[in-house]
């Protein structure tokens, strides 16, 4: 893992270097690495259809990546044990059968039901496991083992697929456009949800409480309308919040590496300083991490839960 | 706007929600819905056989209730029987004792009267023969025949000192 982390310092630097020759840029670096790929210059070339640019970016491959690698571990697993003629879960269909109890029985359940528990289940389930898997696969340092073995090894051209792949972000979901489109599926969701149980009118008017003093509506009103779209912004601004500041912190510390080894003019102070200070903070960061990567998929998938639950039982 | 953190990307906005619902449409037909009915179906089936097992051991006990009280019952039954039928044998024996005195009574009874009945007319039979024995000895010894009514006036005199002398 410590090495890991040294390796990636080092490349860090051999691509600021890359960029801007002399002089270490730890603003620019920490950015390149956390934000997606720039527009300009996506991995795959796509039309723009009215004014929106469908190119393939680094954080809508990853999108990707993390939709394969959940459909198949998923979809194998559940075929596999759905095969079986006694329902006996055994290996990896353990796990996955306490995550999807877990989420039916402890998030699901208690805030829409037992009669819209099944219907719900699959959209939380697959949030859950989703940003859970999107959340985590920016803690493995995959592209950097990429770009170090392009760097040392494959030494493939400048603008190479593999040279490509390896600008921005790893983690989709430190990206607020992709946390905003999560929420907006909510946003959907709690819609849909209401119409379900009430009418698609009735869930609009289960908004506000009935039979109140008209003049209490004037201020009310707004205020629930505030509050619809307040919600899904809320559960964007604090997933991508979360995603990039880990990553932000565990880079900057990286960081101090190149700033004292330029600070001193010699590579042993950067690495010294990196061996006391940067490796063991950035552990105990990365450890913080993956606390962070649970419990954010958690809140986000128990608020959307919540947010359903109460278009489903209105209460006032 | 340069700041690539906060930069819009309506592309990478709508290729999120293409591919998580993607996602969410794949998985719910091929892994979801079959596992959650699969867990479900499981589920039932196991409280189904606890319930069973429950409801067995409920019938189990209130079967061995029901026995108990029938053995209890039958116990009760044996001993009322038992005392009845001791006091049924007593009543039985005692009443066959009585009758059996009374007849032997009656039997006493009649054996008593017919002797009594065979000793006087013995003694009838006697007194008669006694009677002509006298009259043929006493004209015997008068040599003559007394008139009828001398003979009847002997016979009772001699009667009445027969008589006499028995009692």
């Amino acid at each position: 893992m410590k090495t890991m982390f040294v390796q990636e310092a080092i490349r860090h630097g051999a691509a600021a270097a890359e960029r801007q020759p002399g002089k270490f840029d730890p603003g620019e670096t920490i950015i390149h690495h956390v934000a997606n790929s720039p527009a300009s210059d996506p991995l795959i070339h796509l039309p723009t259809i009215a004014g929106i640019d469908f190119s393939v970016t680094k954080h809508v491959l990853m999108l990707w990546v993390v939709a394969a690698i959940v459909f198949i571990v998923v979809s194998w697993t559940v075929r596999r044990y759905l095969k079986q003629e006694r329902l006996v879960p055994k290996g990896f269909m353990n796990a996955l059968e306490f995550v999807v109890e877990f989420v039916r029985d402890e998030i699901t359940e208690p805030n829409v039901g037992r009669k819209w528990v099944n219907t719900w289940t699959p959209l939380i389930l697959t949030f859950f496991i989703f940003i859970l898997v999107a959340n985590g696969i920016g803690l493995i340092p995959i592209f950097d083992l990429i770009g170090l073995t392009d760097y040392y090894v494959l030494r493939t051209g400048e603008h190479s697929f593999l040279k490509q792949v390896l600008h921005g972000g790893t983690t989709a979901t430190a990206n607020f456009n992709v946390t905003a489109a999560l929420a907006t599926i909510t946003f959907g969701a709690i819609i849909v949800a209401g119409s379900m149980a009430h009418g698609f009118v009735k869930h609009w008017k289960n908004m506000v409480p009935h039979g109140l003093n008209p003049f209490i509506y004037v201020i009310l009103i707004p205020i629930e309308i505030l509050g619809m779209f307040v919600r899904p912004f809320a559960l964007t601004m604090r997933l991508a919040a979360n995603m990039t500041g880990g990553h932000i912190a565990i880079l900057a510390i990286l960081s101090f590496v190149f700033l004292f080894a330029e600070m001193f003019g010699r590579a042993t102070a950067g690495i010294g300083v990196g061996l006391v200070v940067s490796v063991p903070l950035a552990v105990l960061i990365s450890m913080l991490e993956i606390l962070v990567v649970l419990i954010q998929a958690y809140v986000f998938t128990l608020l959307t839960a919540v947010f359903i639950g109460m278009a489903i039982h209105v209460h006032h | 706007m340069d700041n690539p953190l906060v930069q819009l990307d309506p592309g990478l906005f709508i290729w999120t929600i293409i591919t998580f619902l993607g996602l969410l449409w794949a998985l719910k037909k091929i892994a979801w819905g079959p596992l959650l009915q699969a867990l479900e179906t499981r589920q039932n089936a196991i409280r189904k056989s606890l319930d069973d097992a429950q409801q067995a051991k409920q019938d189990l006990e209130r079967l061995n209730a029901e026995s108990a009280q029938i053995i209890a019952r039958a116990r009760v039954d044996a001993d009322a029987i038992i005392t009845q039928s001791r006091a049924d044998g007593e009543r039985l024996r005692e009443e066959i004792r009585q009758k059996a005195r009374g007849e032997a009574d009656v039997i006493v009874k009649n054996a008593e009267r017919q002797i009594q009945l065979e000793t006087s007319r013995a003694l009838e039979q006697i007194r008669h023969e006694a009677v002509e024995l006298s009259v043929m000895i006493a004209s015997k010894i008068i040599q003559r025949n007394l008139t009828k009514e001398d003979n009847e006036r002997l016979i009772d005199d001699a009667l009445k000192q027969v008589e006499g002398r028995r009692h």
